[in-house]
């Protein structure tokens, strides 16, 4: 699956490399004060964040609003960059941190929906590599890569995790309490 | 997608080029002089250990200039865990949490091999000074730590504050054990290790009070 930072997910073939490398050239610029460099990186962010937010609280205007709460977010602790490293990890380290005012607003839907409460029924560690993957399309070898695994554990990981959540989810399997 | 005007000009109103920040193992080093003091402190300012030289240079001060890197090595850990996106993973936060753990029983028992010096009288008070001070030394270094960390912006500062508090604890150990005179093994993994422990709860104290507002 692509990266949902990925803003050449619907189409453009270029490899992922070069995308990764093109954020962490423009974070590096930024960084070092090349103002414009915002720019660029919002209009390749900002897109695939403001899809995840939406899937989260349902709510354009709350989506956008959070959008730039996260990009505000970014800028404050481009410090916290390390240019070495892919960008995407750590942004979605501020998705995640980003995740705490999300829950709050969107927990009076998102808690009240099978696939939330099943999802809570699967094993921390499938449940983690099935939310990297399908929610946040981190690749495998970056699911991995994080967890400290061979990137088929993190497959199986997703994988398994998959099949528990369509048990979980088949009618009257479903915890509805 | 381009920028909205607001965000725009809330960024460019304060926006500067920046310098990323250090390594977690140079940002580390910026507490070797509190780690020395803490380190230092008691055997300088009251005396070493009675059976300093039944133990000889390695096992005395050898032994705990090893445990205070390790110490500084667990703090560097700590700020690593303090940048966004470069989070520990559950395996290696486990290794890192038990290394304190293990490093304490290895040099307990290193020590009582070597020298054994029973306490007979007065367990719980000398328990009590050895688990305080040992606390209240590694305060300095855990306090510095988690401003340095609080520089970062922790997603996880419990566990950050924990790891900071672990380090410091060893660290200002390594320098207590060398002004306590005995090497019994329920007296050190009660009180010195009981001072680590405490050092790790200051440490997760300090980061919760420290960190940013929600993001």
């Amino acid at each position: 699956m692509a990266d949902p930072f990925d803003p050449l997910k619907d189409g453009d073939a270029r490899p992922q490399l070069a995308q990764a490398e093109e954020l962490r050239r423009l974070m590096r610029e930024y960084q070092a004060g090349r103002f414009e460099a915002f720019d660029e990186l919002y209009v390749l962010l900002a897109p695939a964040l403001r899809r995840y937010l939406l899937s989260h609280v349902r709510d354009a205007a709350k989506a956008d609003d959070l959008v730039q709460d996260t990009f505000l977010q970014m800028h404050r602790a481009r410090h916290t960059y390390d240019p070495a490293l892919p960008l995407t990890p750590w942004a979605t380290d501020d998705v995640t941190a980003m995740e705490i005012p999300v829950r709050g607003e969107a927990s009076a839907y998102a808690e009240k929906t099978d696939v939330r409460r099943a999802l809570g029924q699967v094993a921390a560690n499938r449940r983690a590599a099935v939310i990297q993957h399908h929610v946040l399309g981190l690749s495998f070898k970056e699911i991995a890569e994080r967890a400290g695994i061979a990137e088929t554990a993190a497959k199986l990981r997703s994988s398994r995790g998959i099949a528990q959540l369509r048990a979980l989810l088949r009618p009257g399997k479903a915890d509805k309490s | 997608m381009s920028v909205p005007a607001g965000l725009r000009a809330q960024i460019a109103a304060d926006y500067t080029a920046i310098r990323p920040l250090a390594p977690p193992l140079v940002r580390a080093l910026w507490v070797m002089p509190l780690a020395a003091l803490a380190l230092f402190a008691a055997p300088v300012v009251f005396n070493v250990r009675s059976d300093v030289a039944q133990l000889g240079w390695l096992v005395s001060w050898g032994v705990s200039l090893l445990q205070a890197a390790i110490g500084l090595v667990v703090i560097a850990a700590a700020l690593r865990e303090s940048v966004p996106g470069r989070s520990w993973t559950a395996p290696a936060l486990t290794a890192w949490m038990a290394l304190p753990a293990l490093v304490v029983i290895a040099v307990t028992l290193v020590s009582w091999q070597m020298s054994v010096v029973p306490l007979r009288r007065g367990f719980w008070f000398i328990g009590a000074l050895c688990l305080g001070s040992s606390a209240a030394t590694a305060l300095p270094v855990i306090a510095l730590a988690n401003v340095i960390a609080a520089r970062a912006y922790p997603v996880r500062p419990a566990i950050m504050g924990w790891l900071l508090g672990l380090g410091g604890g060893l660290i200002a150990d390594a320098g207590w054990r060398m002004f306590c005179h005995f090497s019994e093994p329920s007296h050190v993994l009660s009180a010195h290790a009981g001072g680590v422990l405490l050092a790790a709860i200051a440490g997760l104290a300090i980061a919760l009070t420290l960190r940013r507002p929600a993001r």
